[in-house]
């Protein structure tokens, strides 16, 4: 899903490039509202998590393997799209940097995929199905739904740069997320449940609640 | 993709000497950034392979190897290179090759795979350059001194600091998990079941990591430590003559390349001509 460089015309990427630095201007007033002494390294380490999950290929199907993208994680996490868009922003950054994952040129088109996109589907999914159908299901749909638009998303933005046919696109990278997102929903749901039972301070739902503290001297990690 | 090997490896790169690793940061990343903002924005091909070549007297004069870079463009090469090997059956132009089923190829195509190619090949020995002769921290702290917001710098920094933390925790886990014998790609054993040891280890290295990430941002913040800390010591760099002769040697290239694109290169055929 990572687009490279040479992929989408300059001034494609300059209409990307406005949107990401839109968003992050909204993050940052986020941020500057929200990043306390908890907040800072949950962030710092959901951003390098982020990292090394997209390190980590799962099984999928039909013998292929891809990985974990996170996007709905860290909005459903911080109940916040706009924690997704500066982890996605960093973590994009230094994959496109070090490592030449994702193009430099590329990265508010990257970014736009997987943290706008994928924290705000992500996050409101969440929301809007948490009450009517239970929170893990919630979740699943919520992280399976942001990863395929994710893509589809991707593959819309070759279509407008030329790279690649819209039908034929839409329908490899649809295919292909069509599968992945089912281990990225379930593997945040796993995520979540855990966090939930071990340390639920972490959940940004859980803030007023006042078991964080208590749940946190308990954790089994912790005490491993 | 990238792995805690790859993460080592890169710094190691870093510690090398070389006029090119002594340099501000700054220079370095912008420069660089340049030539691959220069080399989307050409159409010829011939624009290309002139680019690679000062990239490859880059790499000599900062005596990065050119084996390990040479590998390390053909292991990110197919992550695009999969798109490119698309491009000649899909592409408009005129059709040089029917082959069955309806495939054909053309020669806008193949010319298209060529320009795409030969720019990611630019941009990937570009990154590849960059990373091999600028620590994390570096680049880190040369985005805060071109005007990133404190607060993005300092996520940023603790990322790149937690990275390696959790890199061990994920070693240690998958470790613990070969001395079990555990295999996510063992088709003998319940595919629910290893999704649930796989979400487990994420969890596992997630919680464990910010345990660990969240007793040392204490012990840092209970020191002083803040979005407003100087986190990393440069080695007092000023951009100096070495810079200059960078900057100017760059520049003075790629407005050579730009004048010879508009004069010179469409006499050189497939080479110079402009891929739309």
């Amino acid at each position: 899903m990572h687009i490279p460089d040479g992929f989408i015309p300059l001034w494609q990427c300059a209409i990307y490039y406005v949107i990401l630095i839109v968003a992050l201007y909204f993050s940052l007033q986020w941020a500057r509202k929200n990043l306390d002494e908890k907040a800072v390294p949950l962030m710092a380490v959901l951003a390098a998590g982020i990292f090394a999950i997209m390190s980590m290929n799962m099984p999928i199907p039909f013998g292929t393997s891809g990985h974990m993208v996170g996007g709905a994680l860290v909005a459903i996490v911080f109940c916040a799209p706009e924690a997704a868009v500066i982890i996605f922003t960093l973590v994009l950054l230094i994959q496109a940097l070090f490592f030449g994952d994702g193009g430099i040129t590329a990265l508010g088109a990257n970014v736009l995929n997987m943290g706008i996109v994928g924290g705000f589907v992500g996050l409101y999914t969440f929301k809007g199905l948490r009450k009517p159908i239970g929170k893990y299901p919630a979740i699943f749909i919520a992280a399976w739904l942001a990863i395929f638009l994710a893509a589809e998303l991707a593959a819309v933005e070759m279509w407008i740069a030329g790279t690649f046919p819209l039908e034929a696109g839409l329908a490899s990278m649809g295919i292909y997320h069509f599968f992945i997102g089912i281990i990225e929903g379930i593997l945040t749901v796993v995520v979540i449940y855990a966090l939930e039972k071990l340390r639920p301070d972490l959940l940004a739902w859980n803030k007023n609640k006042k078991l964080g503290e208590q749940k946190a001297e308990e954790s089994e990690v912790t005490a491993k | 993709m990238n792995g805690v090997g790859s993460v080592r490896e890169l710094e190691k790169e870093t510690d090398k000497e070389s006029p090119l690793h002594s340099m501000d940061g700054r220079v370095k990343l912008i420069l660089l950034i340049f030539i691959i903002v220069y080399a989307v924005f050409s159409t010829q091909i011939a624009v290309m392979i002139f680019l690679e070549i000062y990239l490859l007297l880059l790499i000599y004069i900062s005596t990065v190897s050119f084996k390990t870079t040479v590998t390390r463009v053909l292991l990110l090469l197919p992550f695009g290179g999969f798109i490119i090997a698309f491009q000649p059956f899909i592409h408009p132009g005129n059709v040089i090759w029917s082959g069955a089923f309806g495939i054909q190829v053309t020669d806008g195509g193949l010319m298209w795979a060529a320009l795409l190619m030969s720019r990611l090949i630019v941009s990937l020995t570009s990154i590849v350059l960059l990373s091999s002769i600028s620590p994390m921290q570096e680049v880190v702290e040369s985005f805060r001194k071109l005007g990133m917001p404190r607060e993005f710098a300092m996520i940023l920094s603790l990322m790149i600091r937690f990275l390696f933390m959790f890199y061990d925790e994920l070693h240690r886990i998958s470790h613990a998990q070969k001395a079990r014998c555990f295999d996510a790609f063992n088709k003998k054993l319940s595919y629910k079941w290893r999704m649930k040891q796989l979400g487990y280890t994420v969890a596992m290295m997630f919680l464990r990591a910010y345990e660990q990430g969240e007793t040392v941002y204490l012990s840092m913040a209970s020191r002083g430590f803040s979005e407003k800390s100087k986190l990393y010591h440069d080695r007092k760099k000023k951009i100096g003559s070495q810079e200059y002769a960078f900057i100017a040697s760059t520049l003075g290239v790629v407005a050579c390349l730009q004048i010879l694109a508009m004069s010179f290169f469409y006499q050189w055929g497939l080479m110079g001509i402009n891929i739309a």
